[in-house]
């Protein structure tokens, strides 16, 4: 029997240990998984991003083309005169400003009244806090319903109106949630330091808790902002002119319209069905601005849902 | 206290306007007696009458519910909106929805309480939910107002049709447009330089319809030659009527008038019908029919069509010219046209109401004050000869020229459809012509006045055919209705599925009874019996 050295032996409790936790790593069936996920996350990203490359391939491809079904990923018979055609529509246009200025306004006053309630509901001290927060839920699963909603709506003379876009459904409670999850996540002896050094509530909530509150702001504007801009039912329902409807309106009317107009019948014997390339283009110009958006708040995304999430 | 007093005589008032209703409809006229208009005329004409131009002898605002389609959205500036406000000193209001949520919006329009005056776009049938809210006009209580439509009624004998709008209180809701014949737009289309190649002649009925196709898959054995659009439902439509059963798009209600028997029958279950899924059924198993023509979308028929993978499709006279013609021409010397409706096995028949979508007029207006020259300036608008040429062609001199033998053309730098190909301005863009809320029906002269050659050669066509008698009205009350819409859709479902499965040869015709079976097990004959029953009711009443 040779004695063992003490170091050898550690050595030897060590080795196994090393090359079992990387071979965890590295272990066929580990390799195997790998392999199997690229290829089912690549086919998702392909099944994600074919219908939009598609699209955007028939926003530069011609009108026969598309019919024939020839257009895939690459446009066939390259042209630009659709952009132009849609680009020289001055009802586009009108409706695209109305969407950037509905969209402005609505994820502004949603923001602020969203990170009010947020804030407040965050705070355990309040007295009637089960209740606020009891009001708020009770929303999301019960509410008056269409027709008294546009009989509200319309009474208190907000259709017609910008406001009918921008005020109904300011609050959503499911951000309001996240909100004060992360709020309440926060250190409540940062706000004490600071209530010592002088500040108020309003203070404490600017100077201290917004500034550090970067990510989920940018979370929230994210969210109110993809919804506000996709929306086209408020639109639908209270507004009655055509000049101040968001592109969504403008866009479902188009594709909407025109595959019901061919498929319902002898509805419209005039009804001419849009051309396809005309639809996709005005696709692609409604997603552009929101596609473009979404990398650079994207980072902010996943740290702002995740904090809160789990209480220290 | 106030509201009390008030209330009390709102329900006097309301009492006595059920006897005074109730008095009217047993004279059983669209008389309108017991109506009383005083106080009822500001702005209308005392000597209005069918040919008159009606003109509101002060300015009026009337707010209409206007139906935004995307190929011609609405503009302020039209020069429509501006003829209309000074021929007939009334100013249109239009509340703008978009055409892909209409019924939607006109539904909570109406049960918000806050429908504009004039509904518009309403095709019959479409106003059923709406009657017993008491939220729209029985219009045939006050046809006396309006000179122009009730002379085309008569005109054009159309009373029996405005018959089938009858609700069970004997009164009809929607004012429909009049058509004076009837019109049918669907049929087949063929690739004609294919038949010439074939030597084959256009088929002229259902069964020269199966030996073309036979004869072109024939020449092409890997093709099938008919693969179709619209789910199935337009050729099952044109085809049913010359079965002598109802199917497709005709298949509204699960009831179908048997003129023989004098009463209504299954529509799902008649031999008729039998008849045509056996026929569908043959095409579809002999690969003449693709079997996705009754799943595939529209794009996907219209491909296979364009492509030279199939040879016949069906067609209205757009689809061709906006469908077919530029997608298939990059097969050299490839045409296409449409065929003659097919006849039948019950003969060269057309069934067809010459009843179109019209509008409703809310309620409310019959307590205004402008109440009859609001529906003077409906009548005249609507279905005055000059108006219906109005909102078609324009303005004579400046859309439109017409010369001595009455024939118009559009000026040179005005396009519409095939017209002026390339004139700056458009007929329905840029003027509101030609639009669907304000032009449809009317004189088959002026429905037919801006056809192609080869539409108004296609029209001739049907001319000949034998026109089907319509179904009678059998209204139900509002209780029969409920208990009706308990069976109505489980039964059209089945129809519908089992009507897929046996033309595609899931199932087996030999089934057929079973398959009735299983009708009758959803209430088929009580549903029938609650049909005749209500038809028989209103026979009585009505005569």
């Amino acid at each position: 029997m040779v004695t063992t050295d003490p170091t050898r032996v550690m050595e030897r409790l060590d080795k196994p240990a090393g090359p079992r936790r990387t071979s965890l790593d590295d272990s066929p069936g580990y390799r195997v998984f790998r392999v199997v996920n690229t290829i089912v996350l690549l086919g998702v990203v392909a099944v994600t991003l074919y219908p939009f490359v598609n699209i955007v391939a028939q926003s530069f491809s011609s009108e026969v083309y598309i019919r024939t079904g020839q257009v895939n990923l690459v446009p066939r018979g390259f042209n630009l005169d659709t952009y132009k055609l849609v680009a020289s529509d001055p009802a586009f246009w009108n409706s695209y400003l109305n969407t950037v200025v509905y969209t402005v306004t609505a994820t502004a006053i949603s923001i602020v009244l969203t990170t009010i309630y947020a804030y407040v509901l965050s705070k355990h001290r309040l007295k009637g806090r089960g209740l606020l927060v009891g009001i708020a839920v009770f929303t999301m699963f019960f509410n008056g319903g269409l027709i008294p909603n546009y009989v509200l709506v319309n009474g208190l003379g907000l259709t017609n109106t910008i406001w009918a876009i921008v005020l109904p459904n300011a609050i959503s409670v499911f951000n309001l949630l996240v909100m004060k999850a992360f709020f309440e996540s926060l250190p409540s002896e940062l706000e004490e330091a600071a209530a010592i050094d002088g500040l108020n509530t309003y203070g404490i909530l600017l100077r201290i808790v917004l500034p550090l509150s970067k990510a989920v702001l940018a979370t929230m504007i994210l969210f109110y902002a993809v919804a506000n801009w996709n929306s086209w039912f408020q639109a639908f329902l209270y507004l009655d002119r055509a000049d101040l409807f968001p592109v969504t309106v403008y866009l479902r009317n188009m594709i909407a319209g025109a595959t019901s107009a061919t498929s319902v019948g002898a509805v419209e014997a005039n009804a001419v069905a849009i051309s396809a390339n005309i639809k996709a283009v005005t696709m692609v110009l409604t997603v552009l601005p929101i596609v473009a958006v979404y990398p650079f708040i994207q980072r902010y995304f996943v740290s702002g849902v995740m904090l809160g999430a789990v209480k220290q | 206290m106030r509201t009390k007093w008030k209330r009390t005589l709102l329900t006097a008032v309301a009492g006595s306007l059920v006897v005074s209703l109730a008095a009217c409809s047993e004279e059983g006229g669209d008389a309108g007696s017991g109506v009383n208009l005083d106080g009822k005329k500001t702005a209308s004409m005392a000597d209005y009458k069918a040919g008159t131009q009606f003109k509101a002898t002060e300015p009026l605002d009337v707010s209409l519910l206007f139906l935004d389609q995307s190929h011609y959205p609405m503009k302020e500036d039209w020069l429509l909106w501006k003829e209309i406000s000074q021929r007939t000193n009334i100013t249109v209001k239009p509340t703008v929805v978009p055409y892909s949520d209409y019924d939607q919006k006109r539904g909570l329009l109406i049960s918000s309480g806050d429908a504009p005056t004039i509904i518009s776009k309403t095709y019959p049938g479409q106003e059923e939910p709406f009657v017993s809210s008491g939220a729209i006009l029985p219009v045939s209580d006050y046809v006396d107002l309006m000179p122009n439509f009730k002379d085309k009624v008569e005109k054009w004998k159309l009373q029996p049709e405005l018959n089938t709008l009858r609700q069970e209180d004997g009164k009809f809701y929607v004012l429909p447009g009049l058509h004076e014949k009837v019109q049918q737009d669907y049929t087949l289309a063929f690739r004609t330089d294919e038949l010439q190649r074939l030597d084959l002649q256009a088929p002229k009925n259902w069964d020269e319809v199966y030996t073309v196709l036979k004869a072109i898959k024939a020449a092409h054995p890997d093709v099938y030659p008919l693969s179709d659009r619209f789910e199935g439902k337009s050729i099952l439509n044109i085809a049913a009527q010359t079965f002598g059963a109802q199917a497709g798009w005709g298949y509204v209600k699960n009831s179908i008038w048997n003129e023989d028997k004098q009463q209504f029958e299954f529509a799902g279950a008649t031999p008729e019908y039998k008849q045509l899924i056996e026929f569908f059924g043959k095409l579809v198993k002999e690969g003449l029919m693709d079997p996705e023509s009754f799943t595939q979308k529209d794009d996907a028929a219209i491909q296979k069509f364009a492509s030279g993978k199939s040879f016949a499709i069906s067609s209205n006279a757009q689809n061709i010219i906006n469908d077919y013609r530029p997608n298939v021409s990059k097969i050299p010397g490839a045409t296409v046209a449409k065929i003659p409706v097919p006849a039948g096995p019950k003969g060269d028949v057309l069934r067809g109401s010459r009843l179109e979508n019209g509008l409703m007029v809310s309620a409310k207006l019959a307590q205004s004050d402008k109440f009859v020259a609001t529906m003077q300036f409906i009548d005249w608008l609507w279905y005055a000869d000059e108006a219906q040429e109005f909102t078609k062609w324009g303005v004579k001199g400046t859309t439109y020229d017409k010369d001595a033998s009455g024939k118009r053309t559009l000026k040179p730098e005005v396009a519409f459809g095939g017209m002026n190909v390339g004139a700056p301005k458009n007929l329905q863009r840029d003027f509101g012509f030609q639009g669907g809320v304000f032009s449809y029906g009317g004189p088959t002269e002026l429905v037919q006045s801006m056809f192609t050659e080869e539409e108004l050669a296609f029209q001739k066509t049907l001319a000949n055919k034998k026109q089907l008698p319509l179904a009678p009205p059998a209204p139900l009350n509002e209780e029969e209705r409920e208990r009706a819409g308990l069976w109505e859709t489980p039964l059209k479902d089945l129809v519908t599925q089992s009507t897929l499965q046996f033309i595609l040869g899931q199932r087996d015709l030999s089934t057929w009874d079973a398959y009735v079976k299983e009708l009758e097990a959803k209430g088929m004959n009580d549903y029938i019996e609650l049909v005749n029953t209500a038809h028989k009711r209103y026979k009585e009443k009505n005569g």
